[in-house]
């Protein structure tokens, strides 16, 4: 089974821009979920309200486009209730940290079997690019005219700190080592979160000075350090550029989890 | 194998274009019936896709249709091979 048969053929081409990050996301979590050998009747897929959670609704699966920030409770309640199935997530940063930022929190402490793929895009794109938590300092956005002077989150600190079993980021360019992520978040037992920082031509991009989706492809390329870089470069003392980010596995370990199948 | 572009649902994008190792995509240039300018394909028999999937029983790059946000590449089928009639001009 090729991870193209898992799209609804009759909903494509599905809605997202051109040049969107998130129909790249989608094609690394079904070839992950294909890889895995799971079927479209054990799996669901959860999302909230965003760009990104309109994905579910061109996947042949079971799925449940639920209510702003609450994807991670929804999905919680499947898991719960249905130990069998396979839950994945799918969010967006201003789904996820801003307005389901506490869920996503105890989601983490909970430790609950699911597989979050979060797709970072920096802003909120749907409703037309106005700064979200995850805004970098000094982006332009909708909101921010002047430049964004507030401290963007780091989602995938943020859920080491809060306990999840794994943790990686990658991006949108990287799409092996993000089918790889999402195939090592589904394996592990346990809450995981794999941040995909997706490129936002139209939202993002368009007042950033990146307008091609290939400009901010390529931005995203040269400004990802691979986290044991970023490691060395902290060991040694050398400052990091304020642009670039760590991509990389930042944790994968066994703490007790909930919703595992006996 | 052969490789090939789904008119239908590419919204030309280009990213092809940037991570074909072979650079097979070359960027358009004419629009199509929907007015979006789909990516030409450079010779893609040169595609490791094409040559040697059937052999290995797997996917060996693929980069460009894990990268394509449209899910538009795919490698199809080929016919048996059938001799075309060449004109000869004088």
């Amino acid at each position: 089974m090729n991870f193209q048969d898992w799209l609804r053929a009759d909903r494509l081409p599905h809605i997202y821009c051109t040049g969107c990050g998130n129909g790249t996301v989608i094609n690394c979590t079904l070839n992950a979920v294909n890889q895995m050998g799971w079927t479209p009747e054990e799996t669901v897929f959860v999302s909230g309200i965003g760009c990104s959670s309109r994905a579910p609704g061109y996947i042949i699966t079971d799925s449940l486009h639920t209510t702003h920030g609450r994807a991670i409770p929804f999905a919680t309640g499947v898991k719960l209730a249905r130990p069998d199935l396979h839950v994945v997530v799918f969010t967006g940063d201003g789904d996820l940290a801003a307005i389901g930022g506490n869920h996503f929190i105890h989601g983490c402490r909970r430790n609950i079997d699911l597989t979050v793929i979060c797709m970072n895009n920096y802003i909120y794109g749907m409703t037309g690019g106005q700064g979200s938590p995850c805004t970098p300092l000094g982006a332009y956005s909708t909101t921010t005219p002047y430049g964004c002077d507030e401290a963007p989150f780091d989602l995938a600190s943020l859920a080491v700190a809060a306990g999840a079993n794994y943790v990686s980021r990658w991006t949108s360019y990287h799409v092996q080592e993000l089918t790889r992520a999402v195939k090592a978040g589904l394996e592990t037992p346990g809450f995981s979160l794999i941040e995909a920082v997706v490129q936002c031509p139209t939202g993002y991009g368009r007042r950033n000075k990146l307008r091609e989706a290939q400009d901010m492809i390529a931005w995203m390329r040269d400004h990802a350090v691979l986290l044991k870089k970023w490691r060395r470069m902290d060991e040694e003392g050398v400052p990091h550029d304020p642009a670039t980010f760590p991509v990389g596995e930042f944790v994968r370990r066994n703490l007790p989890a909930m919703g595992v199948p006996k | 194998m052969k490789l090939i572009i789904d008119e239908t649902r590419c919204k030309g994008c280009n990213l092809c274009t940037l991570v074909c190792p072979y650079r097979i995509f070359q960027e358009g240039t004419a629009p199509n019936r929907r007015g979006i300018v789909v990516p030409t394909l450079d010779r893609p028999e040169r595609c490791t896709n094409c040559r040697l999937q059937k052999l290995y029983g797997r996917v060996l790059c693929g980069v460009c249709q894990m990268i394509c946000p449209d899910q538009a590449i795919r490698w199809v089928e080929e016919g048996p091979f059938e001799p075309q009639k060449v004109v000869i001009e004088d």
